[in-house]
């Protein structure tokens, strides 16, 4: 089931695809006020959204490989961040690209981009730890996940405060209610994929473990069995 | 029993300090070579911007100071080894780390002791700390606070599993990011005499609090844990 | 009688009251043409946009599976050096 389940999901992600977009591109009326280019926003918001989900994943899953040395725990971890920094990466992306068009500047300091962009920070700051810390830096690391999943809200109230004190006059548009039925089809595309990444990335990390054990374990039968001949 | 074991080991690290002053005149000098970079950088301000720069003049020399602290503190453990040995000993985790945040404060207060009154000399936006210094005193302490909580359990979590140095920073800045935009808000609030200024240092109580909390949490997992760890990878591993 | 050709009323009818057929004046056409040439940038900027924005998107995921792939391959051969060095000891 194991091997089956990622190619499973992208599948199912591969199939939603092109309804996703006859949905976007044919079958929703274009927005009124901010016309054709809106339509960004039924894959930004989404991966908005799965960049939040896999931050708290992230937090609770280090915080159990804290709690029980779960290896399982921490792969799943290291995947989770790595998955959010590209889902966080296209949040940053695509967000820019939709105030330029519509507002002629790209990145205007908004309060939901600015929490978006120090989340983003903090989660590459663990994966940056868990690939050049040294070696007994997991837990370390574990430790920087689980404040990022606990920073969310904080981050998100102190840049509410702080943009009081920035005032300005641009409103990051909500999606109109009508167009939710476009939205559904496209969140699940990309959960899907979104999942089917983390599943073969955490399946790599758990290899990476048994295998760092194994040669491990080889190096002390070989050292082992050298001291018997010598001996 | 916490309180009294917290006590002896900040003690003996000021002692050992009093010794020969170097961690206070490596920071102090760089807090005053920073003040001037900044007065360098942003003098010509006028007198419209000044107000907006200063907050963040303040904090920003405070994390660089912090930065360098923590990194010298933990050094002078990882050289003589001697973190180790306090962990093997019957000592409270938490007054461990209760005890170097302390010390990570003071010194930092240290720092802004020399900051506060150079900005209040370079810039004129800066009167307001002296006309109250009451308020900026609370203000720093709880701001210098909230970079020691997070800055001692990653810095010596780095110093216990061999970690890097340029990780410190790479993990602090983000992380201190709330604190920032906190004590960013709460000082302009003091330098335009706003009277929200109240609310917002109680905010920074809060978040001072909850920091505090969760560091002296986890510290026992992430400075015992790394001891631990077999240590070994297969040659061939390239961690991309 | 009188026949809406065009932009041209071809007779008045008796008595001087006809009706003015709406957006035919010169200004008009221009205004009109102006308006539709915004609207019509918008678009082509829109599209532009658009374009851009879902390939970053694809671009960013293809990436990172062409990462994942790598890595796979890596861990496969480190499998197999492993499994190697394993028969030769025993």
């Amino acid at each position: 089931m194991g091997r089956k389940l990622p190619l499973a999901l992208f599948a199912i992600g591969a199939g939603t695809f092109p309804y996703c977009v006859q949905r976007v591109f044919l079958a929703t009326p274009i927005e009124r006020q901010m016309g054709t280019v809106q339509k960004i926003f039924y894959f930004h918001v989404p991966l908005a959204w799965i960049m939040m989900l896999l931050g708290v994943v992230c937090g609770v899953a280090a915080a159990l490989q804290l709690r029980r040395g779960s290896r399982t725990a921490e792969a799943v971890a290291i995947s989770a961040a790595e998955v959010l920094l590209v889902a966080g990466l296209g949040v940053l992306i695509t967000g820019p690209i939709w105030g330029h068009a519509t507002w002629g500047k790209a990145w205007t300091w908004d309060a939901r981009q600015v929490s978006t962009g120090l989340l983003w920070l903090i989660f590459a700051a663990y994966v940056l730890v868990r690939h050049y810390g040294g070696v007994g830096s997991e837990r370390l690391a574990a430790a920087l996940a689980i404040f990022g999943a606990i920073d969310v809200p904080i981050i998100y109230y102190a840049v509410k405060i702080w943009k009081t004190t920035h005032p300005d006059n641009n409103v990051v548009g909500s999606l109109p209610p009508e167009m939710w039925a476009s939205l559904w089809p496209c969140l699940g595309a990309l959960v899907a994929m979104s999942m089917g990444l983390l599943l073969i990335r955490t399946r790599h990390e758990k290899t990476e473990m048994m295998l760092d054990d194994g040669w491990v374990q080889i190096e002390d039968l070989a050292r082992e069995s050298a001291d018997k001949d010598k001996s | 029993m916490l309180v009294r074991q917290t006590w002896i080991l900040a003690r003996n690290d000021l002692r050992q300090e009093m010794r020969d002053f170097e961690l206070v005149a490596t920071a102090g000098f760089f807090t005053l070579v920073v003040l001037v970079m900044f007065g360098l950088s942003f003098s010509s301000l006028g007198r419209h911007a000044q107000p907006m720069a200063v907050p963040g003049i303040l904090w920003l020399a405070v994390a660089f100071v912090g930065s360098l602290t923590l990194t010298r503190i933990f050094d002078r453990e990882r050289e003589s080894d001697t973190l180790r040995a306090l962990l093997s000993a019957p000592v409270d985790r938490l007054a461990i780390y209760a005890a170097k945040a302390m010390v990570t404060l003071l010194v930092l207060l240290g720092c802004c002791a020399i900051l506060v009154p150079g900005l209040v000399l370079l810039f004129d936006a800066a009167a307001p700390f002296a006309e109250r210094p009451l308020a900026t005193l609370c203000l720093v302490v709880l701001g210098c606070t909230a970079y020691a909580s997070i800055g001692t359990l990653f810095a010596a979590g780095l110093s216990t599993s061999g970690g890097k140095n340029v990780l410190l920073s790479v993990i602090l800045y983000p992380l201190t990011s709330p604190a920032l935009m906190f004590a960013l808000v709460a000082t302009r609030t003091l330098i335009d005499g706003h009277p929200g200024f109240d609310a917002y240092l109680s905010q920074l109580v809060a978040l001072d609090i909850l920091q505090l909390a969760v560091s002296g949490w986890l510290f026992e997992s992430v400075v015992i844990g790394s001891n631990a760890a077999g240590g070994r990878r297969r040659p061939s591993t390239r961690k991309d | 009688m009188a026949f809406h050709n065009g932009s041209i009323l071809l007779a008045a009818p008796a008595g001087g009251d006809y009706e003015k057929v709406e957006g035919r004046d010169r200004e008009t056409i221009e205004c009109q043409r102006a308006c539709e040439a915004v609207a019509a940038d918008k678009t082509a900027s829109d599209y532009d946009h658009i374009v851009w924005a879902y390939g970053v998107i694809w671009a960013l995921f293809c990436v990172y599976g062409i990462m994942l792939w790598r890595r796979s391959e890596r861990l496969s051969a480190d499998v197999a050096t492993l499994t190697r060095k394993l028969e030769r000891m025993s």
